[in-house]
């Protein structure tokens, strides 16, 4: 039984439970299915789903060792006791861009699928604004508060997602499913790459060691945060295959919307399914990009520690408008998405793996 | 230890602002001198002699010191005066020998021990108490050659009676509903909870005011700190006169950036009471019925006593329409800009068609529409408020013609229109909390505003923009979303349903209580 606490500004387990679910499940989940039967050409891909996920299990795992070797510390000072000032003070800030790369490749992608399903006239300038302002908000106040938000938004998201695919138990095909096991083996391992990169966002756990009660219980708390998501993507994966067959799929560029577009509601009450759907899903994208605001506001923090808060968010701002407005079409989208996957790669599995060998090695510690 | 955190800091008072304030009041004759005339003469003077203050002189035989009597007619109960103090003066009195005279020590022991018959009083030198217990209605006694002043309790004044509360009528509870005189609530209070560890600490609010204000809570179940917490911010309220508990609240809520509030409001007793129960403190203040309860969580605002006191299915069910009633009153109107403006696909065909024929003779697009009913409507509240009784039955029947027919027949507002500002009208009094659903108004017109511009995008980034505010906001230390996040899953019986009360055995876990078990666990039975 936990004791209370009066102004408790702590995050428990629960919490980073919601966090890391949020922050995975994000953007993936409208696209996942698209860019992994784009590769496989076959229902085979979950295999590359299921190596995707049990890595990130892996490295989740990786990174929770590595902030319970040191409790209370962020990755900054995680860096300057295993590899000294400079390169720790070069990786932070690397985080740190990768993570604001992260919300405006997020924020973009408001834009762009309101744009298909919500509404065709407003210009995705504007969106992207209103969203980048309400990001402001969310980051000029305290972490906890954020975390709070997952846990009031993680049901809704999560019940979201089991309507949509009770209600398209209709239009399920179990044809559509076959032939399987028809893929070559090292194409779902060369594909299992591009599933790793939607299993990013346990890498925020670096940053919120600080505000753990119990960093220990992070491990386990992020591990089902990672599990919730891989079970999540493989059966939006396997309906949005099993509703419009491999091609179909492969071909569309948010399967996980399409599927809401097949949804009726039973007695005509409302339609156009997607548009709600979208509406509801805009709280997890909301959700994952504040976190990642957050973390890379942190990061900064961590390195220059006189700046305000509010300040550097607002300062920011127009840095991260620019960068969102950079993309001229879906591809360099697409291409955007590509260059923060590999840098997720790098900062949340490279990264922390160097670091805890290298603690390892040299023995050091961190005290709480 | 509990940690506090609280982000507004009240400031202490520095001693420096009284000096020279009123031109009487200087430190020389604070304290009252050891004769009785001299002592009486500085009171009328500090008071400046006005009308209604009577003085009395009593006086008993040669060598017996004399007595004198101070109270301000009208406040005090002169018929008990007369009765009580006077006669057991002159009992006093006529029992001393007058052969050996006596000091008015002795005087003062054989009153207190033998003649004085009233209940209540104290002894005080500070010229300062005398008067503020003169003004509140006690009764001053004056012996000679003592250098103390007995106050004597003799407070009497007309109130109102103990009626229902107006504002928070149940069909199912107690009829009783607090009034403005402080010893009345805290008489309803103890009545309802004879627990011996239930305490009531006294202060005086108001420089000017100098309102009696309680802290009430059960010393045996409360988190010390909580307490502590209240008292220090009670103790730095530094106010001419606080007229309504509504600027005691003002004053020490955690926020005041925020629409919801951070401490609520009552009139009920056994409201109060059950807050005290659950380990909650309770502030009630001089000259209003309305007591103050804090800490304040957002499921509290959801809750009315008569959930516990009708069966668990009927206070689930009515629990559930709450929220939805929340939901309806924040969002309706801003859902029917949004469907009407920017998505109209989503309206089942038949619906839209029907809509866009009732919209077919009006001349503004829906954002207009509903501004100006929901202003029109909010008009209506206004004056019916305002209005004396009997004129507030034609305002309504105007206002209804207003808003009704008259509007649609002459094509300002769609028939639709009409019906979505009655269901948000009668969602946002179906919320217990009166204050909680003003702040869900102001919010509907922002979202209003939002979905004018953005349609369903802006009410649901606006929703996130609320969510964020209520995460942050704590309500002194305890989080305001409080079960659900953090979460305490044990508070989960009582937040959207209300479980049978076999499940409610232990009070609020996060309010960290004491003794945390209110039945059945104790004795180790079921």
């Amino acid at each position: 039984m936990k004791s209370f606490k009066y102004g408790d500004q702590e995050i428990d387990s629960y919490e980073v439970f919601a966090s890391v679910a949020n922050m995975v499940l994000g953007f993936g989940v409208l696209s996942l299915p698209r860019s992994i039967i784009q590769k496989t050409n076959s229902v085979d891909g979950w295999i590359s789903i299921l190596i995707g996920g049990v890595g990130a299990i892996f490295f989740t795992w990786i990174v929770a060792k590595l902030i319970s070797r040191f409790p209370k510390r962020n990755l900054y000072d995680i860096g300057r006791s295993v590899i000294g000032r400079p390169l720790a003070f070069l990786i932070t800030l690397m985080f740190a861009v990768y993570m604001l790369a992260f919300v405006a490749f997020e924020t973009r992608g408001v834009a762009s699928i309101s744009r298909l399903y919500l509404f065709d006239r407003t210009p995705i300038e504007i969106v992207c604004l209103v969203f980048l302002l309400v990001l402001i908000y969310g980051v000029s106040g305290p972490s906890v508060a954020l975390f709070r938000l997952n846990t009031l938004f993680l049901p809704i998201v999560i019940m979201l997602i089991f309507v949509l695919l009770l209600m398209n138990i209709s239009h399920f095909d179990i044809h559509n499913l076959m032939p399987f096991f028809v893929t070559d083996w090292r194409e779902l391992l060369i594909t299992s790459k591009e599933s790793a990169f939607s299993f990013l966002g346990f890498e925020i756990l670096l940053f919120y060691n600080m505000i753990l009660t119990k960093p220990k219980q992070a491990v386990k708390a992020s591990t089902l945060g990672v599990l919730v998501s891989l079970v999540l993507y493989l059966l939006v994966f396997f309906f949005s295959v099993g509703v419009f067959g491999p091609e179909v799929t492969a071909s569309t560029l948010y399967p996980t919307e399409e599927l809401a577009k097949q949804v009726e509601a039973p007695g005509g009450f409302f339609e156009r399914f997607e548009s709600i759907f979208f509406s509801v899903w805009v709280l997890t994208l909301y959700n994952s990009a504040v976190m990642a605001l957050d973390v890379s506001l942190s990061a900064i923090e961590a390195v220059f520690s006189k700046v305000k808060r509010t300040a550097l968010a607002i300062g920011v701002g127009p840095i991260l408008y620019l960068a969102m407005m950079q993309p001229q079409n879906i591809n360099e989208i697409q291409l955007f998405g590509d260059w923060i996957s590999y840098a997720g790669i790098g900062m949340g599995m490279i990264v922390p793996t160097l670091l805890l060998l290298l603690s390892m090695l040299r023995g050091v510690k961190g005290r709480a | 230890m509990p940690r506090i955190m609280f982000r507004n800091t009240h400031k202490k008072r520095s001693p420096i602002r009284n000096s020279g304030e009123s031109q009487s009041n200087t430190s020389a004759d604070d304290c009252i001198t050891r004769s009785v005339h001299a002592s009486v003469a500085s009171i009328v003077r500090l008071l400046n002699a006005p009308d209604d203050l009577v003085t009395r002189f009593i006086c008993g035989a040669e060598g017996t010191p004399p007595c004198a009597i101070v109270c301000i007619a009208g406040l005090a109960d002169l018929k008990m005066i007369n009765d009580h103090i006077v006669t057991s003066i002159q009992q006093a009195y006529s029992a001393i020998n007058c052969s050996e005279p006596i000091t008015g020590q002795e005087l003062y022991r054989r009153l207190d021990k033998q003649f004085l018959s009233v209940q209540k009083y104290k002894t005080t030198r500070s010229l300062d108490e005398i008067l503020v217990s003169l003004l509140s209605g006690d009764t001053a006694l004056l012996i000679d050659d003592l250098d103390q002043v007995l106050l004597i309790g003799s407070k009497k004044w007309t109130g109102r009676s103990v009626e229902e509360p107006e504002t928070e009528a149940l069909v199912r509870g107690p009829r009783e509903g607090f009034n403005e005189s402080i010893e009345t609530n805290v008489i309803l209070l103890r009545r309802t909870i004879r627990d011996p560890k239930l305490r009531f600490d006294p202060y005086r609010i108001g420089e000017r005011g100098k309102k009696e204000l309680i802290i009430a809570y059960i010393d045996s179940i409360v988190h010390p700190a909580l307490v502590q917490e209240v008292k220090r911010r009670v103790e730095s309220i530094d106010i001419d006169d606080a007229p309504e508990s509504g600027m005691i609240e003002q004053l020490i809520q955690d926020s005041f950036l925020t629409p919801f509030p951070l401490i609520l409001h009552t009139e009920r007793p056994d409201k109060a009471a059950s807050a005290i129960l659950q380990g909650k403190v309770v502030i009630l203040l001089e000259g209003t019925p309305f007591a103050l309860i804090m800490p304040t969580t957002f499921e509290t605002l959801m809750q009315s006593p008569e959930d516990y006191y009708e069966r668990w299915l009927i206070g689930s069910l009515i629990r559930i329409l709450r929220y939805t009633a929340v939901f309806v009153s924040l969002t309706f109107p801003s859902l029917y800009i949004a469907l009407v403006s920017f998505h109209q696909g989503l309206i089942p065909s038949k619906l839209a068609f029907s809509i866009a024929a009732a919209r077919e003779g009006v001349p503004f697009p829906a954002v207009i529409e509903a501004f100006l009913m929901e202003l029109t409507l909010e008009l209506l509240r206004e004056a019916g408020i305002r209005l004396p009784k009997p004129v507030g039955q034609t305002i309504g029947i105007v206002g209804g013609l207003v808003i009704g027919e008259a509007a649609v027949q002459a094509g300002i507002v769609s028939p639709i229109m009409v019906i979505v500002v009655a269901v948000t009208a009668m969602s946002s009094f179906a919320i217990p909390a009166y204050s909680a659903g003003i702040a869900f108004r102001i919010l509907r017109f922002i979202i209003m505003i939002a979905a004018s511009m953005f349609g369903l995008y802006g009410i649901i980034l606006i929703h996130i923009m609320i969510c964020i505010h209520l995460s942050r906001l704590n309500s002194f230390g305890i989080p305001y979303l409080t079960p659900l996040a953090p979460s305490y899953y044990r508070d989960w019986r009582d937040m959207f349903i209300r479980a049978p009360l076999m499940m409610l055995s232990k009070r609020p876990q996060y309010m960290a209580t004491k003794d945390d078990s209110k039945m059945g666990s104790r004795e180790g039975g079921t």
